[in-house]
């Protein structure tokens, strides 16, 4: 009885040998260092600036050589291992006290190895600190950049393109991990008959990495769209299906991953195991919505009824707070923050925006843009270290070539039957050029990558990590690269500026002149959209929009006879008296990342239209007119100054009100 | 039943992720609250609590909540394992539970009797923060926000005076606490509360040095949004940021004095050794910080960053952020590196900053502040009932209030009798009484006090220092409005002078600055005036008299790369001194029409239309300019319903 008590716990520790203070100073040194990366990057971008084509690229290849400093200039310290046996426990605390001759010493649980990774974890020590923990992907880098990316979506034509979106998301996504991952799993095959395998490999893990190779994140590509003004609704089409993307994959692996059949055969199919995964993906991803949307709305209603916006600060310091809620929300009820987040940042620019002032519509613009880039930035850095600094790197030819045959293939069988059957829907056809544009445009970045390196603990995905790694790099370098010389090549329109697409200009201007705003309305929405679009419009503007925002018509007009106190009390004072909303305008004050480079296209036109706009200003001055929304005016074309959009926006925004006068 | 155990052990991974996530959404939902109370405050025109004592009441309430509504788990994981061939502690064990292996981390060392209360709460032992977390992630925002928004031409006005209050007063409250502890720690151990030898002087004067920091954000904001007199706002303002920087490296020198035999008596030469890191941290955290400022000027200068604001403010942003890890690296403060690189930031590279990147950095670092402020002060609420090793004695508090009077009107009263003694403007004696007054301590003290609860003394100090906090925060910054009346100081200043003063033109201005050159300043700022005027001001930003005036014959070719284009073209001498608007600055800010190169020629126009309509369209202009932090829009409110 005793011998097997002692033989049970029998506790192994086996030591690394650093002390406490200079473990931190590497920390500090590393930090140092990714830092530096990171300021030689902005430097770069600026000697690049006027041919920006490779400025993740760039970012990477300085990653890559510090990767190689630390990777051959420091000395390996691995020469004090050893290994003792001591007292015992069975269970695993989060916190371990340890009595070493008289001092004690507080030790917190990190995780778990598996046995036959003991020696690979005692290895060159500046490289294990070199290497982070991946849940800092998931709780500090990534948030930032996708509540960006829901911040920043241009909404008009983000909700005109919706059915389209979402198809390319949803099925797009499975049907590109599902190609992968069959593809995958014959190339496993293949490398299992050749003899290069050396360890297990299942079809889950070819699911898996199907789903973690489907986050496309076409940033590079992107860049250049806005930079050179690409056609609008390829933007919108490729901005959103890579931004809903992100989100599918993240459940989709997940729910891959809790995949655990019942019975013996753990890795055979079992209906009972699959729809228990297809619960939890349906699960997650409804939870992580409703989660996301709810925090949005929570938001819009307290903005809407304190009167926060006298204090820009508070505000801003509550919508960055709120915010972060919804991650750590989602987060502790066990659903995905992160799409959590994209769902709140698409929420809080659709209705919480509008109740902003005006001063933290920029703040918030602008702090979340600091903080996209830098995240952004730190990243594709880290993508650089990691390919030298991670230990366990499994490079196989076969498998690298076979995924990156797959992913060509999903990607193609993805975009051109979904296009095919959406273009049978929609009225304004996605042309065979914006097709292979899509197509072409299926970088993989930080997403992949991050899903990729939270586990890798065994030999298939450590695989999966190498493979994910030198896709990144190719995808990212080659075809982001090669953009520019693409769009020339297919014919697609460039220099495209929103504001001057044609139907919704016409549509703006009718609905500001007031005259028959629901006719216009109706046309552009029969001609372009779906059902769906319709059918959410109309709710949105006519029981969302006035309960969330300033706008819309008032609730009572909207809302039944029966419910009329409730409609009085949620109804602002502002909408009876603007009775002429602004509907379409608020909608296109967010902007995408791209003024950076708008600022500096449009330096001719900054003149033209800051002549203009002093000048109306001015006039109204003179008249003594002063209006509110004359003021407003000047307000805002003094804040976009470095925004080129809203800035000529403003300006055509007065003539309207000239007329009136 | 393998895979059975592993899906255990993932579950608990599991729980501990979320654990975080739970710690977090609790502070979260703290500030949230914060703010929703604060801006009921603020917009009833309540100013007896500010938003840091609103942020130490919710943690109060959720630190009593946590305390007495949850129960203790987890009674096990108390147990303290021995291990007789560990010769000393490594960074990493690996730990064979039945065949799991588990990698622990090494977190910290804990004294003997400090053990058994780490049996308690689990979710309390959750809420404890890292101490060094303060130091690496919330005090630097704060510490630059306060450097970098500091009013330099007042600043720089009083900058003897504010030296001197800063390193003589620190000093001097410093020993004088010092003092005043060590006899309360003899009539306590008199009073058998304290075992002999337990408490040394040593232990006194780092009680006095921490206790020196103050910070009366609560009291500034007050006199911010009031408008108080500027120099009495520069002075305490000057004061309290540098005491901080005092406070902290000399905690860390008086730390580190250690005699050889005996550790309480005297040793001078461990003294003198002391004094020596003293200053060379001081000096060399300052040069640090200066040197990455002024790298930052001159790569904003030399390339044309100002077209991308993005880039601009990115770039400012990491610089900032290196200078305090390279102060850390090098085994200085990085704090005050981190303090200095803002002051130096706000003179030189802010003039090379586009206007969009002006804002963006303002913006950005006011909201860090504003964010790390209020999570320090809650957490201290949080820390009053979740910290489970307060030692509370009462005579050691008692003394210590006591001290704080006393070396409060030691440092300030016979200083400035000296001071006196040589300023022309003389600071009258309600200006003495009122800084007296505001000796609030906040973030630092309470950093610094936390950063060490290993021994019995220094939990006792922490527990005194948290109370201190509590009571000057609540009574002294809610009491700030009445004793303002009472010692009749003017308020309501700044706003109309400016006014008065800003629209005249560019050779008034000029003049106007001379005088007030020569009358009111000590011939250090005359001599730092004349040197930053003539060289480093061309050398570093766009402005200033081209160097090839300034500097002699012999080193033309350098001058000539060194100057830019813009500066033979105008001579804007003046305007750039007060580009930096201190938050809510109407006025000021209309000055700063000088065209700096890269500012879009949109707002030009307008600027130069304004002429004949100054006052109306200005300050729409700057309304939206978001000079103003939250009290600009008080200012507003008036006008914008009227036109409603």
């Amino acid at each position: 009885m005793n011998s097997i008590l002692s033989n049970k716990n029998k506790v192994l520790l086996t030591l690394l040998s650093i002390k406490g203070p200079s473990f931190r100073f590497s920390c500090l040194r590393f930090t140092l260092a990714v830092k530096f990366l990171r300021r030689r990057t902005v430097c770069e971008n600026i000697c690049l600036n006027h041919s920006k084509l490779l400025q993740e690229g760039e970012q990477r290849g300085i990653g890559l050589i510090v990767g190689v400093i630390l990777r051959y200039g420091t000395p390996a310290t691995s020469g004090h291992d050893k290994s003792l046996s001591c007292t015992q426990e069975d269970r695993a605390f989060s916190t371990l006290l340890v009595n070493v001759s008289g001092k004690f010493f507080e030790y917190t649980l990190k995780g778990e190895i598996s046995p036959g990774k003991i020696n690979s974890v005692e290895q060159n020590d500046m490289l294990r600190k070199v290497t982070f923990d991946p849940e800092v992907f998931f709780n500090i880098l990534l948030p930032p950049i996708i509540f960006h990316a829901g911040y920043s979506l241009k909404k008009r034509h983000f909700f005109r393109n919706l059915g389209s979106i979402l198809a390319y998301a949803f099925l797009g996504t499975a049907v590109s991990c599902f190609i992968i991952g069959n593809l995958m799993y014959g190339v496993v095959k293949l490398m299992k008959i050749v003899g290069q395998l050396s360890d297990k490999f299942y079809y889950t893990d070819c699911l898996f990495f199907g789903a973690i190779i489907s986050a496309t994140d076409p940033v590079t590509v992107l860049a250049i769209f806005n930079e050179l003004h690409a056609d609008v609704d390829l933007y919108a089409l490729l901005f959103g299906e890579s931004v809903l993307n992100d989100a599918v994959a993240i459940v989709l692996s997940s729910s891959i991953v809790a995949y655990q059949p019942a019975g013996l055969n753990t890795h055979a199919f079992d209906a009972a195991a699959f729809f228990k995964s297809v619960g939890i993906f349906l699960g997650i991803f409804s939870g992580s919505f409703t989660m996301g949307a709810v925090t949005g709305v929570v938001t819009a209603l307290v903005t809407k009824f304190t009167k926060l916006h006298c204090f820009p600060l508070l505000e801003t310091a509550l919508f960055f707070l709120m915010s972060w809620s919804t991650f750590l929300l989602a987060e502790a009820c066990g659903f995905t923050g992160v799409v959590a987040v994209l769902f709140c940042g698409i929420t809080q620019a659709h209705y919480t925006y509008n109740n902003l002032s005006v001063e933290s519509r920029s703040r918030t613009k602008q702090l979340f843009e600091v903080l996209h880039f830098l995240a952004e930035n730190f990243i594709f850095s880290y993508m650089g270290l990691a390919l030298f600094t991670f230990q366990k790197h499994v490079f196989s030819p076969v498998f690298i070539i076979g995924a990156f045959v797959a992913i060509f293939l999903g990607r193609a069988a993805h975009i051109y039957p979904l296009s095919f059957f959406l273009n049978l829907g929609r009225r304004h056809k996605i042309g065979w050029n914006f097709q292979h544009m899509m197509m072409f445009s299926g970088l993989r970045g930080a997403m992949a990558f991050a899903l990729a390196i939270r586990d890798t603990a065994s030999y298939a995905r450590q695989m999966m990590f190498t493979t994910t790694l030198l896709i990144v790099f190719f995808t990212v370098w080659v075809i982001g690269g090669g953009t520019t010389p693409m769009l020339s090549w297919l014919n697609i329109r460039v220099g495209v500026d929103p504001d001057q697409d044609p139907p919704p200009n016409n549509d703006s201007f009718q609905v500001l002149q007031g005259d028959g705003p629901d006719s216009a309305r109706g046309n552009r929405t029969k001609q372009e959209s779906a059902w769906l679009f319709r059918l959410w419009y109309s709710f949105d503007h006519n029981y969302l929009k006035p309960i969330l925002t300033h706008s819309g018509p008032p609730l009572t007009t909207t809302l039944p006879a029966w419910c009329g106190l409730l409609a009085r009390c949620l109804t602002s004072p502002q909408v009876y008296d603007n009775q002429e909303p602004l509907r379409e305008e608020d909608s296109d004050f967010i902007l995408t990342e791209g003024d950076l480079t708008l600022t500096y296209g449009g330096d001719s036109t900054v003149t033209a239209n800051g002549s203009s706009g002093s000048h109306t200003a001015s006039t109204s001055l003179e008249g003594s007119r002063r209006t509110k929304s004359s003021s407003e005016e000047v307000l805002d074309r003094a804040l976009g100054m470095g925004d080129q959009p809203v800035s000529s926006r403003g300006t055509r925004l007065v003539f309207p009100l000239e007329d009136n006068a | 039943m393998e895979r059975q155990q592993r899906f255990m052990s993932e579950k608990d991974e599991y729980r501990f992720q979320h654990q975080g996530a739970v710690e977090l959404l609790v502070f979260n939902f703290l500030l949230i609250l914060t703010i929703l109370t604060i801006w009921l405050f603020k917009n009833h025109r309540f100013r007896f609590l500010h938003e840091t004592g609103g942020a130490m009441v919710y943690g109060l309430i959720m630190g009593l909540i946590l305390r007495y509504a949850t129960a203790p788990t987890d009674i096990e994981s108390g147990t303290v394992y021995d291990c007789g061939k560990l010769a000393f502690s490594p960074s990493t064990l690996l730990i064979n539970i039945t065949d799991q292996v588990y990698e622990y981390k090494y977190k910290r060392e804990i004294s003997q009797h400090n053990i058994s209360p780490h049996q308690g709460n689990a979710i309390l032992e959750k809420m404890t923060f890292d101490p060094e977390i303060f130091f690496n992630v919330l005090l630097p925002p704060i510490i630059f926000h306060a450097g970098y928004s500091l009013k330099k031409r007042h600043f720089f006005q009083n900058l003897g005076s504010i030296l001197t209050y800063a390193f003589l007063g620190t000093a001097i409250s410093c020993i004088v606490i010092g003092l005043i502890m060590y006899g309360f720690v003899k009539a306590m151990v008199y009073a058998g509360q304290l075992k002999n030898g337990d408490f040394h002087f040593t232990d006194c004067l780092f009680f006095g040095s921490l206790m020196s920091a103050t910070d009366p954000v609560t009291v500034l904001a007050i006199f911010h949004e009031l408008h108080v007199d500027l120099d009495l706002y520069t002075l305490l303002f000057g004061e309290s940021v540098l005491n901080d920087a005092v406070a902290i490296v000399l905690t860390y020198s008086i730390s580190i004095y250690s005699p050889k035999e005996n550790p309480n008596a005297f040793d001078a030469a461990a003294f003198f050794q002391s004094v020596g890191n003293f200053l060379g941290i001081f000096a060399g955290s300052f040069a640090m910080g200066s040197a990455y400022a002024v790298v930052t000027a001159l790569l904003t200068k030399f390339t044309k960053l100002c077209e991308f604001p993005m880039l601009e403010t990115g770039l400012f942003f990491l610089l900032s952020w290196s200078a305090f890890l390279s102060a850390e690296a090098a085994g200085l403060t990085g704090i005050v590196a981190v303090l200095f690189c803002g002051v130096t930031q706000a003179h030189y590279t802010y003039n090379n900053l586009s206007l969009d990147s002006k804002m963006r950095t303002k913006q950005l670092f006011e909201f860090m502040n504003f964010l790390a402020e209020n999570v320090i002060f809650c957490y201290m609420g949080l820390a009053l009932f979740t910290f489970q090793n307060h030692i509370f004695n009462a005579l050691f508090i008692l003394g210590a209030f006591l001290a704080i009077f006393v070396a409060r009107a030691c440092n300030i009263y016979p200083l400035s009798f000296l001071l006196n003694l040589g300023r022309k403007q003389k600071i009258p004696w309600n200006f003495q009484h009122m800084m007296m007054f505001s000796g609030l301590r906040g973030a630092i003290a309470f950093a610094l006090a936390i950063r060490d609860t290993e021994s019995q003394p220094k939990q006792m100090m922490f527990t005194t220092t948290l109370l201190l906090v509590f009571f000057t925060v609540w009574v002294f910054g809610g009491g700030t409005t009445p004793m303002l009346t009472w010692l009749q100081i003017r308020v309501g200043v700044e706003l109309e002078e400016e006014l008065k003063e800003a629209p005249t033109s560019h050779q008034e201005a000029n003049s106007l600055e001379k005088n007030t050159t020569k009358t009111e300043s000590a011939w250090l700022f005359r001599m730092w005036y004349g040197f930053d005027h003539k060289y480093l001001k061309p050398i570093l930003t766009h402005s200033g008299p081209p160097l090839t005036t300034t500097l002699p014959e012999w080193c033309g070719p350098i001058s000539r790369l060194l100057t830019s284009p813009q500066a033979y073209g105008e001579q804007l001498k003046e305007e750039d001194v007060e580009c930096i608007v201190n938050q809510d600055e109407l006025a000021m800010s209309y000055q700063e029409q000088a065209p700096s190169p890269c500012r879009p020629p949109a707002s030009l126009s307008l600027a130069q239309k304004a002429s004949p309509q100054t006052p109306s369209k200005d300050n729409i202009y700057e309304g939206d300019l978001g000079l103003g932090g939250y009290e600009l829009k008080l200012e507003q409110t008036p006008g914008q319903s009227q036109l409603n």
